[in-house]
């Protein structure tokens, strides 16, 4: 009597548990099936940074040994803002995401040269639409001028030529421009880093600066000249360590990922021969009640 | 014989950038003639320092007894107080480089454009194509 009746409450409780069981396996492998997925995607995606990284820093290079050239004339000449001279801020950054923390770098730098100012601050131009979201966050209102289609590809100097041309004639006065670039320091590491370039008069009027001859006509035309080659030099140092901070991202993703997936398969495989042993377990103790 | 060993270790050191790639960076070089928008001018070691903008032309430099001619848009050129040149030119490519052919066909190209009934900002772009181009040609044939 206790076996015949205990047989049905059971067998019904077992087939709920093997459903459930069931239900729950089918669950696992479609999570399962998913993070395999997203692995293979980040793993192709750190493949693709870490060609672009190659190459990006080849140019990188070659762009600090321009930009170093060209700034070398503010460092003989100890050329330092004048008073009341006002600041713009620009903050080289790209469009893309999942790259670590590229933008909130800048961004952060930024936002902490933007309290202690060397005169006031003429406005805030956003290199990248990332940046801009960053930037949006804490200075909307001084962000004047926004560029985007930047981080597909190495920048060019037309690129960087054309970004100081509409600076210049946006109509805010330029005098200090402080471009805030990521700095690249190794394949893991990169700091958020200012480069200034001056105006015409803190330019003559720096120490070391009376020892140069040069022509008043084409004074202008170097002012511009070094900042368009100063943003140049942020834009392809910027986009190295985004490369570089891509790929690390990306190998964190498929790591994290791969360990997901075998905590999941162990999970799956428990699971599954739980359910196993509970269909025995039925099927042994049905058979023992007969 | 203190003056002439001086005088050989300061030398002119040359870094000649260009975005894309580095001609020289901190060499010894004996001397280089520059295309400067306010006349030509050989650049000697000790020279005045001084910054000049560079016109489209030729950059010869001087080293020992080669000399190797490029041809520049444009740039500055920075002579510094310690002997060093620094000459930032936004495209610099070396003379035998050039195809004279591919030359005349774009110069004519832009005598066309600037000629034509374009905007004022497309002539204006054709008319420094045109000013470019008729120095790369002079620079080519001269050799």
């Amino acid at each position: 009597m206790f076996a015949t009746r205990a047989q049905p409450v059971v067998s019904a409780l077992s087939a709920g548990v093997q459903t459930r069981n069931m239900a729950t396996l089918r669950e696992i492998q479609i999570r399962l099936n998913s993070i395999k997925n997203i692995g293979k995607i980040t793993k192709s995606m750190k493949m693709i940074a870490s060609t672009k990284v190659a190459k990006a820093q080849r140019s990188m290079e070659t762009a600090r040994t321009y930009g170093r050239t060209s700034g070398a004339i503010y460092t003989n000449s100890n050329t330092a803002p004048l008073e009341n001279e006002s600041e713009i801020f620009v903050v080289s950054s790209s469009d893309r995401g999942l790259c670590g923390g590229i933008h909130s770098s800048v961004a952060k730098a930024t936002r902490k040269l933007i309290a202690v100012p060397t005169g006031s601050i003429a406005g805030v131009v956003v290199l990248g639409d990332k940046a801009k979201n960053q930037m949006s966050r804490s200075n909307r209102k001084d962000i004047h001028l926004s560029f985007n289609q930047i981080g597909k590809s190495i920048p060019t100097y037309a690129e960087a030529s054309a970004a100081a041309d509409t600076i210049l004639t946006s109509g805010v006065k330029v005098e200090t421009t402080t471009v805030v670039y990521n700095m690249f320091h190794s394949a893991i590491a990169y700091e958020a880093t200012p480069l200034r370039s001056y105006s015409l008069e803190a330019l003559k009027s720096a120490e070391g600066f009376s020892a140069y001859e040069l022509d008043d006509e084409v004074l202008e035309n170097y002012r511009e000249f070094l900042l368009a080659n100063n943003l140049y030099w942020a834009l392809v140092e910027g986009h190295a360590s985004e490369m570089s901070a891509k790929r690390n991202a990306m190998e964190n993703a498929t790591k994290n990922a791969g360990d997901m997936v075998d905590r999941l398969t162990m999970t799956y495989n428990r699971t599954r021969q739980a359910a196993i042993t509970s269909e025995l377990v039925d099927i042994i103790t049905g058979a023992s009640a007969l | 014989r203190s003056y002439a060993t001086e005088a050989a270790s300061t030398g002119l050191r040359l870094t000649f950038a260009v975005p894309h790639q580095t001609l020289y960076k901190d060499v010894n070089v004996a001397q280089v003639n520059i295309a400067a928008v306010s006349g030509d001018m050989g650049i000697l070691a000790s020279h005045v320092p001084s910054i000049e903008q560079l016109r489209p032309g030729v950059v010869e430099v001087l080293e020992g007894a080669a000399s190797k001619r490029f041809f520049v848009s444009g740039g500055f050129a920075t002579m510094n107080p310690d002997s060093t040149l620094n000459i930032n030119a936004i495209e610099a490519f070396p003379i035998e480089e050039f195809s004279s052919e591919t030359i005349r066909n774009n110069l004519a190209e832009a005598q066309r454009v600037v000629n034509s009934g374009a905007t004022e900002e497309e002539k204006i772009a054709a008319k420094i194509e045109v000013e470019v181009l008729e120095a790369l040609q002079a620079a080519v044939n001269a050799k």
